[in-house]
């Protein structure tokens, strides 16, 4: 179980460089940087839930 | 100089309508055959069980992309520079994947015979009450939410055929009554799935279109860079547009969320949450099938392309204020002002194809989340109020009482439209939205992993949002000299979370006997 925390605090780093990636480098960095934080934050919550907490077995 | 704002032309006019009238045909039939499925009440209310992955995540995607992400958006963009990206929500995808993950053992409650969202609260919680107040809150909020869609609808309809706007208001209501009427909001899964397959194509090409018209990503930031925020009404101000904060003077301007870091971080965790807490989302996966590791992949994938549609409308706002200036907040615009940018640049980037195709991905969005909505209250007030109160009633008349109550639930918002249109599209929506992603996210998402929650927990929680909702900045948080949205906004999430939270420690939860039914255990 080592690994979800890991993918959590992946989450959560995801989750707080979004206002500090628009203070710091703000246009379109950060426009799409956002979607970038985004999509990794969501590639990980899917990954939590299949590797983890999968309920279909 | 300025190139000019675009004027309606014949082949404008033709082109849009052809394309509506299209589309509408389209998701007619589609609806109309899967009507011709459904055998019963129950069924037509969450289909057998059998949608899968594609179909599902496109449904997700064209609920979730109402006529805020498709066309408000490039509002934002257009009116509140880098600023109004916080609303644009570049980082909705989180909120769409954390629905994912959660909303889909919504499955696990139909199975127990739960056929509405707050119904799922009855069999959550074994409690008639929480059900009635659920479906009691969703049609407060999403009455609010309807409003946005009416005036993204009569915005284009005034822009391409050259309507005065509240004529093209009664002709957007006309056309969604005819398309109720006919059954384009039954079968809802499979229409909202064509829905979101052509907003997500459309709201690309035409982001990837002014892109280009604009003259590169360059030229837009070095254009916005230049920019001062202007007033609806034209009146100019001196402050930049070139920052992701946006300091409006107070005490009117801090009800805009990019006003400073504390209005973002809400904004941020509005995003997260409310994916989830949208009923009209979460109640996708009523009809879905079982899935398995590779499809729910899948569906990320979809939920990833299509929950990248809303920035690149928001892109398209800012290639219409890098182009135009200021020019469509003037009193001329009055009431679209930054919400017609979309419209007017779709015709000057793509041309009457382009144009006529965008025209009817706003009807697909605002249609697929009105239907929805509008489906969701009228079955509040028969499956959740009235078949709630009185368990016998016949399943036969309940259809018919819940078809009937689709009138006044598209009449009020268009009344409301008519009478006092929000300036900015998104940022009026947006307060329904926390109020959605406060109550329900908690109540609704939360509650079926959270094996300690209690129905007290869920009531409280619902009514403490409620009452926070109304004092929103541009409501009557004012009396309480609450003007500020980020505060309101946390104030409103964290609030009803904390409430949940501690109440239902301080009582009483289900029998163990019971919950080991809603929770059983894992086998692995």
């Amino acid at each position: 179980m080592k690994g979800v925390y890991v993918l959590l605090a992946v989450m959560a780093l995801c989750f707080t460089l979004i206002p500090i990636v628009a203070y710091l480098f703000g246009g379109w960095f950060a426009y799409w940087g956002h979607a970038l934080l985004a999509i990794t934050f969501s590639v990980t919550v899917v990954l939590i839930r299949t590797r983890y907490y999968w309920e279909e077995d | 100089m300025a190139p000019p704002v675009p004027e309606v032309t014949p082949e404008l006019t033709v082109g849009v309508i052809t394309a509506i009238a299209s589309f509408l045909a389209v998701s007619i039939l589609l609806g109309f055959f899967m009507r011709k499925k459904a055998k019963g009440f129950e069924e037509w209310l969450v289909g057998r069980g059998d949608i899968g992955p594609l179909i599902t995540g496109f449904a997700l995607v064209a609920s979730y992309l109402s006529g805020w992400a498709i066309f408000g958006n490039a509002g934002l963009g257009y009116a509140y520079g880098w600023s109004g990206s916080w609303l644009i929500g570049t980082t909705c995808v989180m909120g769409m994947a954390l629905c994912l993950v959660i909303g889909y053992r919504m499955r696990r409650y139909v199975a127990l015979g739960a056929r509405t969202v707050p119904e799922m609260l009855r069999v959550r919680f074994e409690s008639r009450l929480v059900q009635a107040l659920a479906g009691l809150a969703m049609i407060v909020l999403l009455m609010v939410y309807s409003v946005g869609q009416y005036k993204a609808m009569a915005t284009v309809w005034t822009i391409t055929t050259g309507t005065p706007f509240y004529g093209s208001l009664l002709a957007t209501a006309v056309l969604i009554l005819v398309y109720l009427a006919v059954g384009g909001y039954t079968g809802t899964q499979w229409v909202s799935g064509f829905q979101g397959v052509l907003l997500t194509v459309v709201g690309w090409a035409l982001g990837i279109a002014t892109l280009v018209w604009a003259g590169g990503p360059t030229k837009i930031v070095e254009a916005i860079g230049t920019q001062l925020f202007i007033k609806p009404g034209g009146v100019q101000t001196e402050i930049p547009l070139g920052d992701y904060t946006l300091p409006l003077p107070p005490l009117g301007g801090l009800a805009f969320p990019g006003v400073d870091y504390v209005g973002v971080t809400a904004a941020i965790f509005m995003f997260l949450f409310m994916a989830t807490g949208f009923p009209h989302n979460i109640a996708r996966f009523l009809g879905a099938r079982k899935i398995t590791k590779r499809e729910y992949w899948m569906m990320l994938l979809i939920l990833i392309v299509g929950g990248l549609t809303p920035l690149w409308i928001g892109v398209v706002g800012f290639a219409a204020r890098a182009v135009w200036g200021g020019a469509l907040m003037a009193d001329e615009y009055n009431p679209m002002y930054g919400d017609s940018a979309a419209v007017y640049a779709s015709i000057s980037a793509g041309g009457v194809p382009l144009a006529s195709l965008f025209a009817a991905s706003v009807f697909a969005a605002a249609i697929a989340s009105l239907a929805g909505m509008v489906m969701i209250m009228a079955t509040n007030i028969t499956r959740d109020l009235i078949h709630n109160t009185f368990p016998k009633a016949s399943p036969k008349r309940l259809l018919g009482l819940t078809k009937l109550m689709l009138v006044p639930f598209i009449a009020i918002p268009l009344w409301w439209t008519f009478t006092s249109p929000p300036p900015i599209l998104s940022e009026f929506m947006a307060g329904s939205a926390v109020a959605q992603a406060g109550i329900f996210f908690f109540v609704v998402g939360v509650s079926m992993y959270w094996k300690r929650a209690t129905k007290w927990g869920a009531t409280a929680a619902t009514v403490y949002g409620l009452i926070i909702t109304f004092f929103h900045p541009n409501a009557y948080g004012k009396l309480v000299g609450l003007y500020h949205w980020g505060y309101w906004a946390l104030l409103l999430m964290f609030g009803s979370a904390l409430v949940y939270l501690l109440i239902s420690l301080a009582t009483k939860p289900l029998p163990e006997n019971k919950l080991n039914i809603l929770f059983p255990e894992r086998n692995h």
